[in-house]
């Protein structure tokens, strides 16, 4: 067995005495030095304990009581403190080491990087990201500016009239007619949703997203956001599932597979389909309520609360505890337009492709549920509950389309909201309870595959009345408090 | 099995407490390349082994680890490049993963291998590893990059500071190959010559 090597930074003293008590119990053969293997108990490695329990017997137990005191002395996990002591003697090493040249050494880009992990000015940073990349250039510029045009210029004006005229004049039966246009065909719904509505929101917040993944701000923003994700049982490593869910709850339910535990992995899953809106969804709902300040920020505030309020719950009841976690911090620095481009482009290849045969799939299906009488049908079921909730029968379409997927819920909602159909109250209501309202079914595919069926329904059964009831609820509260928004 | 609520890691397979020694497996020492992704680990790996690669998927997992042979002063290493380790208390499978091939596959030899510019980050896993009693080399990878930067390394008093070799090189550009090599060749031919003297 090698000997240790002489120790080049020694541990907090507490750390040295239980490292040491630990050792002097060690009797079997170990392939590493009792020092690291103690090390690895402390930090309470899942491994070493499976090691050491299959060869030390009793004395297991007298180990595992140094590691717990050892740990209620220092009041915090170990594994921090052992981390954080490697750090800082890398730091201490590596300044005798290392001569930078003078003037990188305080640069603009290490001063902003240090700034972005601390609450203060960390958090009102976060808050200029928020209102210029997702406000700004998603809600207003995307949802709004681009929409408008598409939408307006060029179906609108354009080519649903030459499409409609098109259809009427050449095709001389009403069924192929509906299927292909007028007020839910394929070019004149599905398309249009596809292309005029979801698409530029969706660009754009993928465009956004790659400027601020190839910056390197989102590892900071997770160190940022460990403290407030303790209180929901995550750690900071769920801030690129989350934040990634703001652009497709599907695609980041996938991606919840890189958190550590099951009990993680099951609240991410389901904070993502609960109270993560999707781009689309975001895009939309930023873009109608942008008129109203005041109903913006209470469907921000009711969202967020409900985020964090089902996160401490699920916390609570889902067995389990949040861990510490590790991740490597790269420089700040300027994104390379091109890489931007490319990723970009990439991932609305990917949606597009994902997306365009869905949206004609659901126009389809919609065209095939009025032939047959279903799709009144099942608007006719879920009247009573839009109505109970406020809104008027026609937002039951649009929480069917939802359903399908939500950026097609979301682009219903476009709809309903600029044809005038809506007041600021009811937009307010019908915003809170799409964007808690089911994940659609290809995000409850993806449940399915990643969690398991149990809990996928689970999910599913629990958000469902609670949405409707927290619609309910919400309605009822402004109706109270006379206020109109 | 679980401990403290927490369930095992998918390694569970039980090493038998066999410790390392220079050519005590089939005649063929190991050599085991760690560090962080994106450190030009597998470009060094390339430099040591030439050409000839076999990746396969580590028993029971999805990762892969790719093992080449190199000839080093006439003696045939075995080498192994492990998926990205941040740190020796891992998180994702892919840590796992290196962590076991380098706790448990009974390497004779680490290379840590890390990048220049990022020295003062990654020396916080050299740190960790010499706390293993592994026998390791630390290649200063990239070097090219840290000195078009103006950094400079003093990488004689790291070696001094570490007691362990410290080598610098530009993997991908082949500079630094050889000295490596020469660092394993002499580490191999004095840890040969203490086992003759314990044996």
């Amino acid at each position: 067995m090698a000997a240790a090597p002489p120790l080049l930074f020694p541990y907090p003293p507490v750390l040295e005495e239980a490292v040491a008590a630990i050792v002097s119990l060690l009797a079997a053969e170990y392939p590493l030095a009792p020092r690291a293997l103690a090390l690895l108990l402390l930090a309470d490695d899942a491994e070493a304990w499976y090691l050491v329990a299959a060869r030390e017997g009793e004395r297991v137990e007298q180990v595992r009581r140094i590691v717990q005191e050892t740990q209620d002395r220092l009041g915090e996990p170990l594994n921090y403190t052992l981390l954080r002591h490697y750090h800082e003697a890398a730091a201490t090493l590596a300044a005798d080491v290392v001569s930078l040249p003078a003037r990188q050494r305080q640069g603009w880009g290490n001063r902003l990087g240090a700034w972005t992990m601390r609450p203060w000015p960390g958090l009102p940073i976060l808050g200029l990201v928020l209102y210029f990349g997702l406000y700004q250039a998603v809600g207003v510029f995307g949802a709004g500016t681009v929409v408008d045009f598409l939408e307006s210029r060029v179906f609108e004006a354009w080519l649903n009239p030459w499409i409609n005229s098109l259809v009427c004049s050449s095709i001389p039966w009403p069924w192929l007619q509906e299927l292909l246009a007028l007020d839910y065909g394929l070019v004149t719904l599905g398309l249009r949703y596809a292309v005029a509505i979801i698409l530029p929101i969706v660009g754009i917040f993928f465009l956004v997203f790659s400027l601020i993944e190839d910056s390197g701000y989102l590892p900071r923003l997770a160190l940022l956001a460990d403290r407030f994700f303790k209180a929901i049982g995550l750690n900071g490593r769920a801030v690129i599932p989350l934040v990634l869910g703001f652009g497709c709850d599907t695609m980041a339910t996938v991606v919840s597979r890189t958190l550590e535990t099951r009990q993680e992995r099951v609240i991410a899953t389901l904070l993502l389909a609960l109270a993560i809106p999707c781009s689309a969804q975001l895009g939309v709902i930023l873009a109608i309520l942008s008129g109203r300040p005041l109903a913006l920020l209470l469907w921000a505030g009711i969202v967020l609360f409900i985020l964090l309020l089902v996160g401490y719950l699920a916390a609570r009841v889902l067995p389990g505890s949040g861990r510490g976690f590790y991740m490597d911090i790269p420089p700040l620095r300027w994104p390379r337009l091109g890489n931007v481009l490319a990723k970009t482009l990439a991932r609305i290849q990917w949606y597009l492709l994902e997306v365009l045969p869905f949206f004609l799939l659901a126009s389809t299906l919609i065209w095939a549920g009025r032939l047959t009488g279903l799709f009144p049908l099942a608007v006719r079921a879920l009247t009573p509950l839009t109505t109970a909730i406020g809104l008027p029968p026609a937002m039951a379409p649009v929480f069917l389309y939802g359903f399908f997927r939500r950026d097609y819920g979301a682009a219903g909602l476009y709809d309903l909201a600029a044809g005038g159909a809506l007041t600021g109250t009811q937009m307010l209501v019908a915003a809170t309870t799409l964007t808690l309202f089911v994940p659609c079914i290809a995000q409850f595919s993806v449940m399915l595959k990643e969690r398991g069926w149990r809990t996928a329904l689970g999910i599913v059964l629990f958000i469902f009345p609670f949405a409707f009831a927290c619609g309910f609820l919400l309605h009822r509260l402004l109706l109270v408090a006379g206020l109109t928004l | 099995m679980s401990f403290s609520g927490r369930s095992v890691s998918p390694v569970n397979r039980d090493p038998g407490g066999m410790v390392a020694h220079p050519g005590g497996r089939a005649g063929m020492p190991r050599l085991v390349l760690v560090g962080t992704p994106n450190v030009g680990k597998s470009a060094l790996f390339n430099a040591l082994t030439g050409i000839y690669v076999t990746v396969s998927n580590y028993p029971g997992t999805t990762v892969e680890v790719a093992r080449g042979r190199a000839v080093i002063d006439g003696t045939t290493w075995e080498v192994i490049d492990t998926p990205g380790l941040y740190s020796l208390l891992p998180i994702t499978e892919e840590e796992r993963v290196a962590r076991t091939v380098l706790l448990w596959d009974r390497p004779d030899l680490i290379l840590h291998v890390v990048e220049a510019r990022h020295l003062t980050r990654l020396l916080s896993l050299t740190l960790q590893l010499l706390e293993t009693g592994l026998p390791l080399i630390l290649v200063v990878n990239v070097l090219d990059e840290a000195e078009r930067l103006g950094i400079r390394l003093d990488l004689s008093l790291l070696q001094q500071r570490l007691g362990v070799p410290v080598v610098g090189t530009v993997a991908a550009g082949g500079r630094g190959v050889d000295e490596l090599k020469a660092r394993i060749a002499s580490w191999y031919r004095s840890a040969k010559g203490e086992e003759r003297k314990v044996g």
